[in-house]
């Protein structure tokens, strides 16, 4: 009796376990169909078969920010090539970041490769609204980020060296966020705070990106 | 046996363990009990890990799970000081210290028809889980962002309400902080608090500002532009005092005046928002640069164990280069 009863226990559960193996199959299937539908999906869009960024709608996305982490920042070809595809979406504004600088000392190569590409900085308004496929690309690295503040922060204290001998001024009257963001701007931190943030690379940080910037950002 | 432990349970020597192996079971887990004080006595038990390939006599134990701890146990007793960890979860890399952006309390309350006080009560059950798991799981520095400069432009009701919350946890956990050696520090604009409030805050910083096991840094009336502005301020003070000449002015000396250098780690490992939102809106905008981001789903109130060991699991599966 026993016996039997031993021999129901081990075939009840060899059938538990045949049913976990076939549950975990059957997930681990659709997994790799949506993964496989994905990649094709993706190869589609990016040979321009397939143009589904044709019904995005990006007039939200006024300044888009991209953080390529150092060594991913080397291969030019590749961060060009991502430029060009935010060309075609429509994209106007561009902030390329990487902590070493490596993107801004490629930029004009960058900029060469790109047709109606030009840097933040020396565009003007007017310029910008006329072309639907132009882009500005703004280039910046980790100095940009809080050696920048430091910077902007001595601007405001020699102002505040200078005028502190009147006995009138106060700290809190110099030192506001109005008046940093103004200093940041005097230091050639002129670039505004960016809608969207995507980084590329390993890691899920920012990296350093003008922490000054990032507020209200999205990240992704 | 010992040798057969996972190489991150250290055990001291001349020390004994408690140990209950189940022999021939594949992706096995120790689990050491939580709750018990480092003198004392530890209990580890082995159990056959969830999503294992089940073996002859692993099969057994679905049946009768009571037997695998019947089954060949082996005792032998440590005493140890490491911290009790989840299942899945390493011992190394922990983050030190983790920030969170406790978001969606207002959207919980709506969800389930409640008034929106609700999910703020809710919201402080959840803060004291978090607390007991970061003491629990070794983690040293707990910063949240309870209170945003931007929130005083929400609905004067809510805001009041929100100061008499916090209040109300300042009275209520003052004991249980000073019992369970947790130091409590707030960053953010205090002076825009009420006197009370503002009193209490003081009194309890000052109260537990020797305790050692765990700091909880409470952000209210904070804003990381604000701590960036407030430390300019500070530094400007000791320039006019002749301290520190202008161009002497550097990151670091900035950083050193942040208000988050009340703790040995003002760094956040690890940041957590919840909610689904992808922003850090405003929050530790200099002490982020290098800190994982994890954003989670769920709803703050609803954001307990599992939650926070999934993002522990994200933590401990990254790189981390500091941007090298």
């Amino acid at each position: 009796m026993q016996k039997v009863y031993s021999w129901a226990c081990q075939i009840g559960n060899l059938g538990l376990w045949i049913i976990w193996l076939l549950i975990h199959f059957a997930v681990d299937l659709w997994y790799f169909a949506l993964h496989i539908a994905c990649a094709i999906e993706s190869y589609l869009i990016s040979s321009g078969i397939l143009k589904r960024y044709k019904a995005l709608d990006i007039d939200k996305l006024r300044y888009l920010a991209i953080v390529i982490e150092s060594e991913e920042a080397y291969h030019i070809p590749a961060v060009i090539q991502l430029l060009q595809w935010l060309v075609d979406i429509g994209v106007k504004h561009v902030c390329l970041y990487d902590a070493e600088g490596i993107l801004k000392k490629s930029k004009e190569s960058i900029l060469g490769k790109l047709n109606n590409a030009t840097l933040f900085e020396e565009a003007g308004e007017s310029n910008l609204l006329l072309d639907h496929k132009h882009i500005t690309l703004e280039f910046a690295s980790f100095p940009d980020g809080k050696e920048a503040v430091a910077k902007a922060a001595n601007l405001l204290f020699m102002k505040y060296v200078k005028l502190g001998g009147s006995g009138k001024i106060q700290e809190e009257k110099i030192f506001t966020e109005a008046h940093m963001s103004e200093a940041l701007r005097a230091v050639g931190c002129k670039g505004p705070e960016p809608d969207l943030l995507f980084v590329y690379g390993p890691v899920r940080c920012h990296l350093g990106f003008p922490a000054w910037r990032i507020r209200y950002t999205e990240i992704v | 046996m010992i040798s057969s432990l996972s190489p991150q349970l250290l055990i001291k020597p001349n020390t004994a363990t408690t140990l209950s192996p189940i022999p021939h079971v594949q992706n096995q887990r120790f689990k050491l009990a939580s709750h018990v004080c480092p003198s004392e006595l530890l209990s580890i038990r082995k159990r056959p890990g969830s999503a294992c390939a089940a073996t002859t006599q692993h099969r057994r134990y679905l049946l009768f799970p009571a037997e695998e701890e019947e089954e060949e146990e082996r005792e032998v007793k440590f005493t140890s000081d490491a911290p009790a960890l989840a299942e899945g979860l390493q011992r190394e890399p922990m983050p030190r210290h983790v920030a969170v952006i406790m978001d969606g309390n207002r959207r919980w309350a709506h969800l389930r028809g409640l008034p929106v006080r609700s999910g703020y009560e809710a919201g402080v059950k959840s803060l004291k889980t978090l607390v007991e798991l970061c003491c629990k799981w070794g983690i040293r520095v707990l910063t949240v962002f309870a209170f945003s400069s931007d929130n005083w432009f929400r609905p004067e009701v809510e805001v009041e309400f929100l100061m008499s919350l916090l209040e109300t946890g300042v009275k209520e956990e003052t004991e249980s902080f000073i019992r369970e050696r947790i130091r409590i520090s707030v960053i953010g604009d205090t002076s825009k608090l009420p006197k009370c409030l503002e009193e209490l805050v003081i009194n309890v910083v000052e109260t537990t500002k020797n305790n050692t096991r765990f700091q909880l840094i409470v952000a209210v009336s904070y804003s990381g532009q604000y701590d960036l502005v407030q430390a300019c301020q500070r530094i400007a003070m000791k320039v006019k005092d002749g301290l520190i000449e202008p161009n002497d002015v550097s990151e670091s000396l900035i950083e050193q005046e942040l208000e988050t250098n009340c703790t040995e780690f003002p760094y956040p490992d690890l940041l957590i928002r919840t909610s689904g939102e992808l922003r850090i809106s405003n929050f530790m905008l200099w002490q982020l640069a290098y800190t994982e981001l994890f954003f989670s789903q769920s709803l703050w109130p609803d954001f307990g164990e599992a939650e926070f060991l999934e993002a522990l699991k994200s933590f401990q599966q990254r790189c981390r280069h500091y941007g090298k």
